[in-house]
């Protein structure tokens, strides 16, 4: 396995050191593809003069805005779909018919309702990680062991106390699924929003350099965008592991 | 979780309400006209634009660009994802680089590819291949990686090449995970298209959405987007079917399994 490791970071270093020498040798035109030194040293100028952390900022509380409002309206819900198969039909169709809209094309209605501000993107971001969180904690609401659900009422559970104390825990893994499969559709859908209509983020900053012919800046803000979403990833698992620290002994098992 | 079930007359009753609000709520309040135009409104520019051929046009070209660019990803993904699945060294090489491009939000390559293609369907096409990659990729990999040891070495204690056990053993095997890249990338595909063509279009529903916003034509954005929204529940009932007719035998295992 370490040998395995050893092997891919000497390949994606001699990548980066073709690419480097073929730029530097201008095989490949240095104004479109720019030396991996000259990007590196940027993006730590960028990063120690506060722009790019700056920007990342501005995108970060859009988005944990939307993801977070969207968790607290859809895992409710999806828990009451989940238990109830008439507020499941109620909802049925509505849903349905929303979920196949790609989530960019949501952008041009939240243009026209809020314009350019930050509303604008928290609507989109919210709206697109609306149907992972939803559907998967209707699905986990409804593998609950029934055992369970007898056994809380021999107990004498009221019907809260069975949603918290035994509903939510059962699903809290499925839940969780839902919320890791929003997570990375949060950061692509912040950072095409803030294409299409920002004047701010990361998202815009790094189309702004394209159209300004920044070409270095551009990559720099990829490399930023690149770290983000590994950082938010293992934010994540960690988050995981605290929550749910039962379900690590139990893959290990079956393994 | 779809058996068959009676017809929803809940579901559909309230959906139904919700549109007739969105009607009545529109034609009291013409300060709301522009944003929320009454429902009927939006379904006579819908029939006026299909009747004109216009939107019918963008949606060629958007499906042509989505169709170019998720069968040449599926191809390319698949091919790779299972020789990375099977040849352990290949993969080594490889995964390092692939941990640290996987994680980049797949829209941020489209200034790149502005750069280095221009405006036209090649960068289009381009970053939806980029995108819709990733998902195929990695469930392949995962797919081959799970096949049963077991059954490889069978096959090899039965004399078959290896030819014959990559198309017999490792690909039936992978294929549930497979599928599954395939359905994530469809949608990722769809996204990506209609971004491509927000940005840098000038053809396209998602050209066309977004143009229609900024002549404050809503009517039409909304046409647009019920278009949209057509397209991808159709290619997603598609995927299923031949979903469903390719993976047969293996519902027929999974019962038997259960019996």
């Amino acid at each position: 396995m370490a040998l395995r490791r050893f092997n891919g970071i000497m390949f994606l270093l001699t990548l980066v050191a073709l690419w480097e020498f073929a730029a530097q040798a201008e095989w490949i035109n240095a104004l479109i593809v720019p030396p991996p030194s000259k990007i590196l040293k940027l993006f730590y100028e960028l990063v120690t003069s506060g722009q790019i952390p700056m920007q990342i900022l501005v995108s970060m509380k859009r988005a944990l805005a939307g993801y977070l409002l969207a968790a607290a309206i859809f895992i409710p819900l999806g828990i009451f779909m989940g238990l109830s198969s008439m507020i499941y039909r109620l909802f049925e169709v509505i849903v349905e018919m929303l979920r196949p809209v790609p989530p960019p094309v949501v952008i041009p209605v939240a243009l026209l309702f809020f314009g350019l501000g930050d509303e604008m993107k928290i609507f989109v971001i919210f709206f697109s990680c609306a149907w992972p969180i939803l559907l998967n904690t209707i699905d986990g609401v409804r593998s609950v062991d029934w055992v369970l659900l007898n056994t809380a009422r021999t107990f004498g559970l009221s019907g809260l106390q069975t949603v918290w104390q035994v509903i939510l825990p059962a699903c809290l893994p499925q839940i969780m699924t839902g919320l890791r499969v929003s997570l990375p559709i949060m950061l692509i859908l912040v950072v095409i929003s803030e294409m299409v209509g920002s004047t701010d983020g990361i998202g815009y900053f790094v189309l702004d350099s394209q159209r300004r012919f920044k070409v270095a800046q551009m990559y720099a803000g990829m490399l930023a965008l690149a770290l983000l979403g590994y950082t938010l990833n293992q934010l994540f698992n960690l988050l995981q592991r605290l929550l749910l620290p039962w379900q690590r002994g139990l893959s290990r098992q079956n393994d | 979780m779809k058996r068959s079930q009676p017809f929803n007359w809940l579901g559909w009753s309230s959906f139904a309400l919700l549109l007739a609000t969105w009607e009545l709520i529109s034609r009291a309040t013409p300060k709301l006209l522009l944003y929320f135009p009454p429902m009927s409104r939006i379904l006579a520019a819908l029939g006026d634009a299909l009747a004109a051929g216009t939107i019918l046009q963008h949606g060629w070209v958007t499906l042509g660009r989505f169709a170019a660019g998720y069968l040449l990803s599926a191809g390319l993904a698949v091919t790779l994802g299972v020789m990375l699945g099977y040849f352990r060294f290949l993969h080594g090489l490889l995964a390092t680089s692939i941990e640290l491009l996987r994680p980049m939000p797949s829209v941020a390559i489209i200034p790149v590819a502005i750069l280095l293609l221009g405006i036209g369907d090649g960068m289009i096409v381009s970053v939806t291949v980029y995108a819709s990659v990733w998902p195929i990729l990695i469930n392949s990999i995962d797919g081959v990686r799970r096949v049963d040891p077991v059954l490889i070495d069978t096959g090899r204690t039965f004399g078959l090449s290896s030819w014959q056990i990559l198309r017999q053993i490792i690909l039936p095997g992978a294929s549930p995970y497979i599928v599954t890249g395939l359905r994530i990338g469809l949608s990722i595909a769809l996204i990506l298209v209609t971004t491509a063509e927000m940005i840098a279009g000038s053809k396209g529903l998602g050209f066309f959405i977004l143009d229609e916003e900024r002549a404050m034509n809503s009517a039409n954005m909304y046409a647009g987007i019920v278009v949209v929204a057509l397209l991808g529940y159709t290619l997603n009932r598609l995927f299923l079917l031949l979903e469903s007719r390719a993976m047969k035998w293996r519902h027929g295992m999974m019962a038997r399994q259960a019996a």
